[in-house]
């Protein structure tokens, strides 16, 4: 007996801590959100050792601790799966936190109401643990929700703005639509195997398990923000850039991917849920890539960027690759929330400018923000031997040479070279150049906290992929022979896109901007999804229910069908079918000589 | 026919007359719809007592309740009349033409 389940219970603990804290004079003082970034740090180091124990020896473990109650056959207990996924997950997961939290103790240094948002923050990542380490369907749901709450209130963290308000109500509203497919996949689970744990769902055997898997796609589609329910990540980029760095790029949307990947034993089998969701995949990258060729503010590219990365997570999943989809997951996670704080010391430098078109000339003032955005944007592209690569790489060689569908796999490969071209953009207009801003602006990275929490991204941009991928065990082969043109397909892609894109930079910086054409205003207004879908069925449906309640039955049937229009019709008869002219004299004399005439003509009668 | 039958039904003519033949108040028509029913009424009434039609006793009464009732509905749309032009003048009444 080890100490593995102590360990990690202790870890997921000790995050509780600050939480229950909160009552106590500890909150109330300033030093709340130091406590709160070492208690993470500890946490961090403290589930560094089941992972090491799982590296060594393999040991997976379920933690069943409490019975809470029984329906009817129906056990639901609180128990923990701790296996390859939660245990590398946990561990990379703490490490980004950590960071993000050093990071916004200088970002939102001057914020009146920073313990609380250190609190959000906490609990934002307790419900991600609790969707993490979930064994059954019930406690996986409560993390689902409860990250999802997070997340409205952490986007609205400005709620006097507008835009907040709405951005944090379309998050909310679209994860909805996806919950429907959850609680779908549930109630189809509880019908037909009659559990919720995922021990005995992979088990049983059944024929057609299209409709849960359906549904848990569709939870996936609006939890990571897949083509058709995606708008609200790039609103969602209106909160605080700590925000968009934990929840938005590393942690709540790849909830989704997760899903999917937990329930890998049953898409094995269904080859038409593999085709779903690879086109999905497919269609989410390529779509994702195009909004962002052209948008202007920083955080909506990386958060553009973001989407596409899912989808590229999706796309491998559907070609049967779950643990290359999960290496992706946590590589993705250092580098797009080391992009999202080199944003945020860009935008505060800058006195809250986040439009690229006026910065620039950054390379020389804040050398450190340059450097790390710059390579953080080349992890991101599989950049060989740096942290993105060797989990994309990985997944373009393994969807080259697999049997799969052939558009999805072209569409996937014009992605990735997109992908190279938006990371130039970001770098071109962003650090390149002359500058662009107002000359007074503050411009200082010198902050011990930005710094340090920078680097450990970087150490971990750089090194991670090799120290993960080195250290994981053994799961699925990855292709080992392929044609040497297979081989350099995402590198060649990659070089295409950057050297189009530093091209298509150098040629236009000093040309005239004329009219937009028709492909920019498509890929500026996010291929006018947001505008026709957010006007179109609400008007229509908004319009269909006045017309029938109102006009239908209150003045069609309840007024106009018998009262009005009896009225109607009689006066109408009786204009057309009268012809008097009103001489009532004459008409009462006709009427008395008739008499006479009558009374004289019947009295001399025989 | 007795002096009294042929006296009343002259009286009846000579309301029938006045409400066929007026100049232009249209009151004028009105007073001898009251004349007419006052002359039914006395014809009525001595014809019952001088046959002594007992069960028809209580047809006068009727008949004045009716008579009552139309003075009421055409004072009524004379006042209506009177309202719209100041007058009761029988050559206002022409709105009616085609």
């Amino acid at each position: 007996m080890n100490l593995f389940t102590s360990f990690m219970l202790t870890s997921m603990f000790m995050l509780l801590l600050p939480i229950i804290m909160s009552n106590t004079q500890l909150y109330k003082n300033n030093l709340y959100p130091h406590y709160v970034k070492t208690t993470i740090s500890y946490a961090f180091a403290i589930s560094m050792i089941p992972a090491m124990m799982f590296v060594s020896s393999g040991q997976e473990t379920i933690v069943s601790n409490w019975h809470w109650l029984s329906i009817q056959t129906l056990k639901l207990s609180l128990s923990f799966k701790l296996d390859y996924f939660s245990i590398i997950f946990i561990p990379v997961a703490l490490f980004v936190t950590w960071s993000i939290m050093e990071f916004s103790m200088w970002y939102m240094h001057t914020d009146p109401y920073i313990n609380r948002f250190f609190k959000y923050l906490l609990m934002f990542l307790i419900t991600m643990m609790i969707l993490v380490t979930a064994n059954n369907l019930f406690q996986l749901f409560i993390g689902w929700e409860g990250v999802g709450i997070m997340s409205f209130l952490l986007i609205g963290w400005w709620y006097g703005r507008a835009d907040a308000n709405t951005a944090a109500l379309q998050a909310i509203l679209y994860n909805r639509i996806g919950d429907v497919g959850f609680i779908t996949a549930m109630a189809w689970f509880l019908a037909n195997m009659n559990a919720w744990d995922f021990q005995q769902i992979f088990i049983t055997q059944h024929k057609n398990l299209n409709i849960p898997l359906l549904g848990l796609l569709l939870a996936a589609t609006g939890k990571s923000a897949q083509f058709g329910l995606h708008p609200w990540l790039p609103s969602a980029m209106e909160g605080p850039t700590p925000v968009s760095a934990l929840l938005h790029s590393s942690t709540m949307v790849v909830a989704g991917v997760f899903l999917l990947i937990r329930f890998h034993p049953l898409m094995e089998q269904n080859k038409t849920m593999q085709t779903l969701t690879l086109c999905l995949g497919a269609i989410t990258t390529l779509f994702t890539a195009i909004c962002a060729l052209t948008q202007n503010d920083i955080k909506k590219i990386v958060a553009f960027s973001t989407s596409s990365q899912l989808g590229l997570m999706i796309v491998t999943i559907g070609i049967n690759q779950p643990y290359l989809a999960f290496l992706h997951i946590c590589t993705h996670a250092f580098f797009k929330a080391m992009l999202f704080m080199c944003s945020g010391s860009i935008i505060h430098s800058l006195n809250d400018e986040q439009d690229i078109r006026k910065m620039g000339g950054l390379y020389k003032p804040m050398p450190f923000t340059t450097s790390s955005l710059i390579i953080g944007s080349l992890a991101l592209t599989g950049m060989p031997f740096l942290t993105g690569f060797y989990s994309k790489d990985l997944i373009i060689e393994t969807a080259n040479t697999s049997y799969t569908n052939a558009w999805a796999l072209s569409v996937t490969l014009i992605a990735t070279s997109l992908t190279a071209a938006y990371s130039t953009r970001i770098m071109f207009f962003a650090l390149l150049g002359q500058p662009r801003f107002n000359s007074l602006s503050p411009i200082n990275e010198n902050n011990p906290h930005l710094i340090n929490s920078i680097k450990r991204l970087l150490v971990g941009s750089i090194f991670a992929g090799y120290l993960i991928s080195h250290n994981i065990p053994p799961t699925t082969i990855p292709q080992m022979t392929m044609p040497h043109y297979l081989k350099l397909t995402a590198l060649a892609m990659t070089i295409t896109g950057f050297i189009l894109a530093l091209e298509l930079n150098l040629a236009a910086k000093n040309l005239k901007f004329k009219y937009p054409s028709n492909l920019f205003k498509f890929s500026n207004l996010l291929g006018y999804f947001p505008t026709v879908m957010h006007r179109l069925p609400s008007t229509m449906s908004l319009t269909m229910s006045q017309k029938s309640a109102s006009m239908l039955l209150d003045m069609i049937w309840l007024e106009s069908v018998l009262p009005k229009s009896i009225s109607h019709f009689q006066m109408k008869m009786s204009t057309i079918v009268s012809n008097q002219k009103g001489l009532v004299k004459l008409y009462f004399l006709s009427f008395m000589i008739t008499l006479t005439l009558s009374l004289l003509l019947l009295s001399f009668h025989e | 026919m007795s002096m009294v039958y042929v006296n009343m039904f002259l009286a009846f003519i000579m309301s029938l007359m006045g409400l066929l033949v007026y100049r232009s108040h249209l009151m004028s028509s009105l007073l001898c719809l009251e004349g007419m029913m006052l002359s039914l009424f006395i014809m009525m009434t001595v014809t019952i007592l001088n046959n002594h039609f007992t069960l028809a006793s209580m047809t006068p009464i009727i008949l004045l309740v009716f008579a009552a009732c139309e003075a009421a509905l055409g004072l009524s749309l004379l006042v209506m009349v009177s309202n719209t032009y100041g007058t009761d003048y029988v050559q206002n009444l022409n709105l009616l033409q085609c």
